[in-house]
């Protein structure tokens, strides 16, 4: 293995950093290779790591000190809240320096890159309070402040989970029905000609129609709301998956069919073993289209018909005037929705695993 | 290891024909070739483009089938490919997403005979020298480290017909000639019948013992020429220049003309 440093502000490897170098992880080789920081950059890393901290004080020092313009229930709610964000940032940041004691720089290094947006969501919290507790610019009860919003949740509790449940049930039921089905057709179709010539007309005639444009006619026709919600929720996710899909599968390069063949691949083999993991990809893309499609079919859903859910809840509380529960499941949902994300991300990410340093 | 069976393909009358994309006409690729070739031997096929060369490959390993005439392995009729008639593309068409050990294994894992045979894929990596690789995805390798995986992959069935089509064309020079060794020392251990296609008249002769001279338009074999020369073969010899030039000369390249 040769080595040759090609300026000397780079840390020069010892003889025995050379003899690990053969077995080097790729933090080590990044660390090895970056310019050594002088010690203003490393004075500038730590100001900036300990940002959402001073940040996070001021929200408080804001919240606590501004007299306010709104009489104000409760008031340490919020101010827990805030304590509680502060406090788990500082756990955070803590945990982050043990590790890079123990020789660890990642978590370190996630938290550099990730400090300004959290010290920026301090200033914004901040910020939020003082337009409406504070001065009222944004008018109470109308938009209401986060301690009433947290205030709110808190005592409606269990109703809020009860809807909550109940949208994650339908949303889930009808996403897993079309993702399940659109596997299906969209695999068969990318595969069998004589399928695509039958589906895709379906395609073609259904696809444009937009998922609120059933809603009315799904609640003269269904029995059950609940069943027509989860057809709807449905047939949004089956198009995307479809679509997708029968995409990925049908832009499988010839070559990889050909080898297969004359490795002694099956025609089963070759839709299992080669199509199928090809379009993996561009499946899983449609995978997380149809959670978009689903997110929003689901409020539609709610909000037009079925009585019950987040999206109902939320109607419900402004024929009531109340605004803070409104705000308060609007939250909630914006929660769920990103949870249901990042769990689709992660997924993919450890599905698509061969694709790193693929795509460059 | 057990030698594979003795095997004798012919090619009987073989014309192949290709529709043209646009125009409602077609291009004759093979025109009434006959040929017979026999285990032991390394045939180099070698020729200018649209000569034909991979559509004979392709005939053997039935990927496509033959307008007119048959291909025959000891008078059978082949019609289905087969892991017993293995072929290396010039892209490496490694499958992204199985690491390297599991690329070597596909031909035994399809045919449900992995389990048993996993010290095969074993001696596979050891053979290409890789063992150190086999978690990696073909992302992450070199074209010349792709192309000895791909090769493992097709040897890993023990094919009685091993078929290269151009393998060599993308790697750089000196990779080429390395891997030129390599192809021939796993041959020479088994001793299939191997054809190479190939654009470089020095690697036809270096490691054929037969070279099939083709033209195009309509394609066909014009020369058959035997390199009995011992391995391995001095590209300054001789014997090594005449050959070239014979080769050269029935392209219409020569330098010399014996004619």
């Amino acid at each position: 293995m040769k080595y040759q440093p090609l300026d000397s502000t780079r840390n020069k490897p010892s003889m025995e950093q050379m003899a690990q170098l053969d077995k080097l992880t790729r933090q080590q080789l990044k660390e090895l290779e970056e310019r050594q920081k002088t010690p203003f950059q490393k004075f500038l890393d730590l100001v900036i790591m300990l940002l959402p901290v001073v940040c996070g004080l001021i929200a408080i020092g804001e919240y606590h000190f501004v007299p306010n313009n709104s009489p104000n229930n409760n008031p340490m709610t919020y101010m827990g809240f805030l304590i509680i964000l502060v406090s788990l940032y500082v756990l955070y940041f803590l945990y982050a320096f043990i590790k890079k004691g123990m020789g660890d720089k990642t978590v370190h290094d996630k938290l550099l890159y990730r400090a300004p947006l959290f010290a920026a969501l301090f200033l914004l919290l901040a910020a939020y309070d003082y337009l409406t507790l504070k001065t009222g610019v944004l008018t109470q009860p109308f938009v209401p402040c986060m301690n009433y919003i947290i205030n709110i949740a808190w005592i409606d509790r269990a109703y809020i989970i009860e809807c909550t449940l109940h949208t994650l049930r339908l949303m889930f039921l009808g996403y897993f029905i079309g993702v399940a089905l659109g596997l299906v057709t969209g695999i068969c179709c990318g595969y069998f000609e004589r399928v695509r010539y039958w589906v895709t007309p379906i395609i073609k005639f259904l696809g444009p129609i937009p998922t609120s444009t059933w809603i009315p006619i799904i609640m003269v026709v269904a029995s059950s709301l609940f069943g027509g919600a989860v057809f709807i929720i449905a047939l949004g996710s089956w198009f995307a998956v479809t679509v997708a899909s029968m995409n990925g599968i049908q832009n499988v390069d010839k070559d990889y069919f050909e080898a297969a063949k004359t490795l002694g691949a099956t025609e089963r083999q070759l839709v299992f073993k080669v199509a199928i993991p090809h379009a993996m990809p561009s499946i899983l893309s449609g995978c997380t289209q149809a959670m978009s499609s689903a997110c929003t079919a689901i409020m539609i859903a709610e909000m037009m018909g079925v009585k019950a859910g987040l999206g109902w809840y939320m109607t419900w509380a402004k024929s009531w005037a109340s605004y803070d529960k409104m705000f308060a499941a609007l939250f909630v949902i914006c929660f769920i929705f990103t949870a249901v994300t990042k769990a689709l991300d992660l997924i993919k990410r450890r599905v698509l695993r061969w694709q790193i340093g693929a795509v460059k | 290891m057990a030698e594979n069976r003795h095997v004798t393909l012919k090619l009987e009358g073989v014309s192949k024909s290709f529709a043209k994309v646009e125009a409602d006409e077609v291009t004759h690729a093979l025109d009434n070739v006959s040929v017979t070739m026999e285990s032991g031997e390394f045939i180099s096929l070698v020729g200018p483009s649209g000569c034909g060369k991979s559509t004979i490959l392709r005939l053997v390993t039935a990927l496509i089938p033959p307008t007119a005439g048959k291909v025959t392995v000891n008078g059978e009729e082949v019609t289905e490919p087969s892991p017993n008639r293995g072929m290396v593309f010039q892209k490496p068409t490694l499958f992204p997403w199985l690491t390297v050990e599991k690329n070597i294994g596909f031909s035994l894992q399809v045919q449900g005979k992995l389990k048993e045979n996993q010290h095969k894929v074993d001696r596979m990596l050891k053979v290409i020298g890789l063992e150190s690789f086999r978690n990696d995805y073909p992302a992450q390798l070199s074209g010349g480290m792709a192309q000895r995986v791909a090769l493992a992959r097709t040897l890993i069935s023990e094919p009685e017909i091993l078929t290269l089509d151009e393998p060599l064309g993308a790697l750089d020079a000196f990779t080429r000639m390395n891997m030129q060794d390599e192809i021939l020392d796993i041959w020479k251990e088994r001793k299939q019948l191997a054809l190479m296609v190939t654009h470089d008249v020095d690697e036809a002769i270096y490691m054929g013992t037969r070279v099939l001279v083709m033209d195009a338009n309509p394609g066909r074999i014009v020369a058959d020429i035997k390199i009995p020369d011992a391995y391995p073969r001095d590209r300054s010899s001789e014997s090594f220049v005449k050959y070239r030039n014979e080769i050269l000369n029935k392209l219409h390249f020569g330098g010399k003309h014996e004619e």
